[in-house]
């Protein structure tokens, strides 16, 4: 059985959804993160040129480094976002020479912006600032000391730069998510096109009707459509074997009846009461093989029509094989022949089957052996125990079958071209759909020097699985 | 100093209360208070503070006139803090702004406010006002009246003995206002220090305020005054047919007052109640109707507003740039520096 629940589609647009929210969680962080990087970058260089204006207006008097603060380097600083900024020149003690706002540049930060250009990011006074600091070199008459200069700005900028890079990157992915959504399902329904051809053509189909499908279809699909022609070739045989058999079944059926009918006119005309005796012996016996054969062609259309069998429990073939053979060594129809048994494997040999399934093929096997051979002839039934499998086969002295026909055998109302017995031809039909419905293997073969020998594999079942089963 | 400033501070607080009550509001008990530290005249926003008393019944208004530097000193020292600022100090406001001492105004008034007058939708310049010179008629007697900053220059070294003591102009050191407009001066050219020299020629009084220049005007102690708030000195014109003013046709200053909600206002709703009348389109017509203090707004149509001072002087005022830049002027190296320079200039020895 195969499980498919819900629609292709679905299934696809699920996976897709599924694909496409990993992958854009993703996404979204790199985004964030990125545009994050990006704003620090773009306002960082403001700090950087705000920094190296105010580093030129740096000069010395005295000993003393003088800043005239540049007031383009403010601009510069506040940013078309209308920051608040924040400025200090440090002399090499680490003291403000001057400075607009009382914040505290840490030793650590200043120790790192004289090893190189630093930005960082801290909060003063309960606000986010980006503070960028650099270290210049500088000389004058007196002294020749370095100086840093810090500068920094409050962050409203870059936050608002950051969530409108994000913004768009996030609505860019939205926009091709829907473009490609649409998309698939464009192509999804291009794609199934040859499916829905299909099935609407599969619908329309007449319930007789078995020619090969007229489709072309993708590469995918084309083993769907060869596996369905060959499943209309096959119930095109199928309905052809049925008919041939029901056919055959009737004609079968008309000989003897037509037998039955020619006697009791017979006997009508004739006004003596000893042929009536005669003819009614004649009709019974009619009657008899008339019946015989109905149930035998009973048997087979409800071996072949039965549904699979459900979960037997294991028997033991040695067994039933002796029983069967007692019984019919008993009856009339065994009196001028030799029935014997070889010797039977030490032990149950268990088979998964229906017990009156192997009694019909047995009784069919051994009919048929008393059937088709003279009188006098020995018959004999055995049984080998493999590993894997049980083989049963029932072997007899008699003329034998030719090769040619023997496969023909198997084929209802087929007597390997003897005519001179009264069996149905059905027997070894029977037992071949029975073999088959027990998984088994049935082969003929020549017997030396003369016979047959019919045999039948079964796949065995083992000891441990009957005691669970038991 | 400290208990000075106390005593002036009960003062005006008595002299307010009295006021107040003269005023018959009646609803004074249960008015949300509001402090408005200001350096403006109360004589001249008067009309303002009307109105806004008119409009908003439920505030009561203490609006405190003081000088640029004390109101810039409470801004920080004030316990409990005022709660809106108002200074022509415009450095100072902006350095305020950017200590963070402002509370941002979200309103539609703030929103639409020109882009140019405004910093952080924190501190909105309100008024526009020229920076212009004054004279006597005197002085046209005698000598043709400067137009230009280079007629002013020229007229301070040809008639150097004539204006000998009768020329005035700010303090750059005893007024935030007039070191403001020095400097944006000297950002024009450093053709001013040779007019700061030529006023160290001829011995200029320095001045903290445009009213003692105006004063000295009217008492015949001064007969030309340099950098004057134009908005002032047109009222006093007025009243005083003696003195004459001159809107320089080189180029024209443009101070504005700034104004913004203390961070810690105790009554911010009153404040920016108070913040939005002066930008709101009734306050400006207030301020360009009755008021010499010239309205920003383009929609205002009055007396005082910057658009009839455009087309009456033309192209040439050039308002102080309400940016970051004016950091860069109450940095103390760079003042220091400046009025070191302005010493050495105006006592130059030629």
């Amino acid at each position: 059985m195969i499980e498919v629940s819900g629609s292709l589609k679905r299934r696809l647009a699920v996976w897709l959804l599924v694909t496409v929210t990993g992958l854009g969680a993703l996404l979204m962080v790199e985004a964030w993160w990125s545009s994050r990087r990006a704003a620090e970058r773009a306002f960082d260089s403001q700090l950087e040129a705000a920094a190296l204006t105010i580093a030129e207006a740096v000069q010395w008097q005295h000993g003393d480094p003088v800043v005239t603060i540049p007031a383009a380097a403010l601009q510069i600083l506040a940013t078309r976002h209308q920051e608040r900024v924040f400025y200090a020149v440090l002399d090499a003690e680490g003291d403000a020479v001057s400075t607009n706002l009382p914040f505290i540049i840490a030793p650590a930060w200043q120790a790192h912006a004289a090893r190189a250009p630093w930005a960082l990011t801290t909060t003063f006074d309960g606000t986010s600032w980006r503070l960028y600091g650099r270290e210049y070199d500088s000389a004058g008459w007196v002294s020749q000391e370095p100086v840093q200069i810090w500068v920094g700005h409050t962050r409203e900028g870059r936050v608002a730069l950051a969530d409108e890079l994000f913004e768009r990157s996030v609505s860019r992915f939205v926009a091709m998510v829907l473009l490609a959504g649409v998309l698939m399902a464009m192509a999804l329904r291009v794609a199934l096109g040859p499916m829905r051809r299909l099935r609407r053509q599969l619908r329309l189909r007449e319930a007789d009707d078995t020619r090969p499908l007229d489709a072309r279809v993708p590469e995918e699909m084309r083993e769907l459509a060869q596996t369905l022609d060959h499943l209309f070739a096959r119930q095109r045989e199928s309905r052809e074997a049925l008919l041939r058999f029901t056919a055959d079944a009737s004609h079968q059926l008309k000989t003897p009846l037509a037998g039955l009918q020619s006697v009791s006119e017979l006997a009508l005309k004739s006004p003596e009461p000893a042929d009536w005796h005669a003819a009614l012996g004649a009709v019974h016996d009619g009657a008899e093989r008339t019946s015989r054969l109905a149930g035998q062609l009973l048997s087979l259309a409800r071996l072949r029509h039965v549904a699979e069998a459900g979960e037997v429990a294991p028997l033991d073939l040695a067994a039933l094989l002796r029983e069967t053979l007692l019984d019919w060594a008993g009856r009339e129809a065994a009196r001028d022949h030799d029935l014997g048994l070889d010797e039977l494997p030490p032990g149950p040999c268990l088979v998964r089957a229906e017990a009156w399934a192997l009694r019909e093929l047995l009784g069919n096997l051994i009919d048929n052996a008393l059937r088709y051979t003279p009188p006098g002839s020995t018959i004999t039934l055995g049984l080998a125990c493999e590993a894997e499998a049980v083989e049963l086969y029932v072997e007899d002295d008699g003329p034998g079958v030719p090769a040619e026909a023997r496969e023909r055998l198997l084929r209802p109302f087929e007597r390997g071209g003897r005519q001179d017995t009264d069996g149905s031809g059905l027997g070894l039909a029977i037992v071949d759909s029975i073999a088959r419905r027990l998984d088994g293997r049935l082969s003929l073969a020549e017997r030396d020097p003369h016979g047959l020998i019919v045999r039948l594999r079964l796949p065995r079942c083992s000891d441990d699985e009957t005691g669970r089963n038991v | 100093m400290r208990s000075g400033r106390r005593v002036v501070k009960w003062f005006v607080g008595g002299l307010l209360a009295l006021s107040l009550g003269l005023g018959g509001v009646a609803s004074a008990q249960t008015a949300t208070p509001l402090v408005v530290e200001a350096a403006l005249d109360r004589s001249v926003v008067e009309p303002l503070l009307d109105a806004f008393r008119d409009a908003h019944p439920e505030i009561a208004l203490d609006f405190r006139d003081r000088s640029t530097l004390e109101v810039d000193d409470l801004v920080a020292s004030a316990d409990p803090p005022p709660d809106v600022v108002i200074s022509s100090a415009m450095p100072w406001q902006m350095a305020r702004i950017n200590e963070g001492r402002a509370r941002r105004l979200d309103s539609a008034e703030a929103r639409q406010w020109p882009d140019w007058a405004k910093w952080r939708d924190e501190v909105f310049g309100f008024t526009f006002e020229p920076i212009v010179m004054a004279y006597r008629l005197d002085l046209s007697r005698r000598m043709l009246p400067p137009q230009t900053h280079a007629d002013l220059h020229t007229l301070l070294t040809t008639e150097r003995e004539a204006l000998a003591g009768k020329v005035t102009t700010y303090s750059p050191l005893g007024s935030g206002v007039g070191y403001t407009l020095f400097q944006q001066d000297a950002r024009y050219t450093p053709r001013f220090w040779d007019l700061v020299a030529g006023m160290g020629r001829v011995d200029a009084h320095l001045e903290n305020s445009t009213r003692a220049m105006l004063e000295g005007l009217s008492d015949g102690r001064y007969w030309l005054g340099y950098n004057l708030l134009g908005s002032y000195a047109m009222v006093w014109a007025q009243d005083h047919p003696e003195v004459i003013v001159q809107v320089p046709q080189d180029y024209a200053l443009v101070l504005m007052r700034m104004a913004f909600v203390h961070r810690d206002a105790p009554h911010p709703a009153a404040a920016e109640a108070f913040l939005d009348f002066l930008l709101s389109h009734a306050g400006q017509r207030v301020l360009a109707g009755d008021t010499p203090l010239f309205s920003v707004r383009p929609d205002v149509i009055g007396p005082y507003t910057a658009q009839r001072l455009r087309d009456q002087v033309g192209e040439r005022l050039y308002p102080i740039p309400l940016n970051a830049s004016l950091l860069a002027f109450v940095d103390p190296q760079r003042r220091d520096a400046f009025l070191a320079r302005w010493r050495r200039e105006f006592r130059r020895d030629d």
